[in-house]
């Protein structure tokens, strides 16, 4: 098997155990579009060309409810603006890509497949990682669509009392573990704890989301620093 | 504008908004510097970005928009916590802390 075509199994193999997760996530956003009083063409455009699981319930949510367009927008791409910081902390891992791949590789870029390349793929010795990350990405796309259309029929059927939506927290930390070595990694998921708990509840339109990632960010950069720790 | 076109023209403008939001660093990365305090800070952005997902979901319900804590989810996701650091696996973590969510919510109701 070329190198390729191992990597690009092996980013399919290393994100199942997430996909676990994003298939009730993926109902639920389904089921809203249907909610919101459309139908198929609408939910796979949607999840097709969006792609990002959080906006899209948030911004078929705010339409449910009759925000303005702009409202709308606003909010949901607030929502999206992890990404902006997810892309910046990727690009050098994803440096081999071509000028022509890369507008394509940053619309693959969502919270799992970021993840498993962050702490699985890169690494692994075994793997060149731009074709682990698109073959991670296609597993992802296509439960994201088969869960979004799946969402759409089934969605009104399954009661919220289930829950299932806790999967996805429950999804992130157990990805979140192996990376909590040393004193550094821990207190830094300390600050931003602390903060996601204070700041999402109190800020208005996730932006508490966006602050606490911020705030853990900073304590780490200020705690290297200071113990004179030099950038990985 | 009808509802249909209102919905499309949400779905073009947030794909077009979020894909440059995810796709211009990755484009400019090697065209523009890279100053060590901006490594600094972008090294820690895994841990930053996957605790503050986790977890105003383990603490909190929504419900019709207003977030309150939710005990049931609390316990659940602090056991899968320790699940979570003693496997390392993610379906073992997944299936716990689901049990756990719903034996809770079935003990409190029948409190």
């Amino acid at each position: 098997m070329s190198r390729r075509k191992h990597s690009v199994l092996a980013g399919m193999k290393d994100i199942a155990p997430i996909l676990v997760g994003v298939v009730p996530f993926g109902l639920v956003a389904g089921s809203a579009v249907v909610r919101a009083g459309f139908a198929l063409p609408e939910v796979v455009g949607m999840s097709l060309i969006v792609c990002a699981g959080a906006s899209q319930i948030v911004a078929t949510t705010l339409f449910i409810d009759g925000a303005p367009i702009l409202v709308v927008l606003g909010t949901a791409l607030i929502v999206n603006a992890r990404m902006f910081i997810y892309s910046a902390s990727i690009a050098p891992v994803l440096s081999e890509a071509s000028a022509r791949l890369r507008p394509l590789l940053g619309h693959m870029l969502v919270d799992q497949n970021y993840v498993a390349t962050m702490t699985q793929g890169r690494l692994r010795l075994d793997v060149s990682i731009v074709p682990y990350y698109v073959g991670a990405w296609l597993a992802l796309a296509g439960v994201w669509q088969v869960s979004n259309v799946a969402g759409a029929v089934l969605g009104p059927l399954v009661p919220a009392a289930w829950g299932l939506d806790f999967s996805v927290p429950l999804v992130f930390l157990a990805l979140l573990t192996p990376s909590l070595k040393g004193r550094t990694a821990v207190s830094v998921a300390l600050v931003s704890g602390v903060a996601a708990a204070v700041l999402v509840p109190l800020l208005p339109m996730q932006t508490g989301l966006v602050a606490a990632i911020a705030a853990g960010m900073a304590y780490g950069a200020w705690r290297d620093r200071r113990t004179g720790e030099e950038p990985a | 504008m009808s509802p249909r076109a209102s919905f499309w023209l949400i779905i073009l403008v947030l794909a077009a908004g979020t894909w440059a939001m995810r796709s211009i660093p990755i484009m400019l990365h090697g065209h523009v510097p890279n100053p060590p305090w901006l490594e600094r800070l972008l090294k820690h952005v895994p841990v930053a970005a996957l605790t503050a997902l986790v977890v105003p979901g383990a603490l909190y319900l929504k419900t019709d928009g207003i977030l309150a804590f939710a005990p049931a989810r609390a316990v659940a996701a602090t056991v899968a916590l320790f699940v979570a650091l003693r496997t390392k696996n993610v379906l073992a973590t997944l299936f716990v802390g689901m049990a756990v969510l719903w034996l809770g919510q079935w003990g409190l109701a029948a409190l």
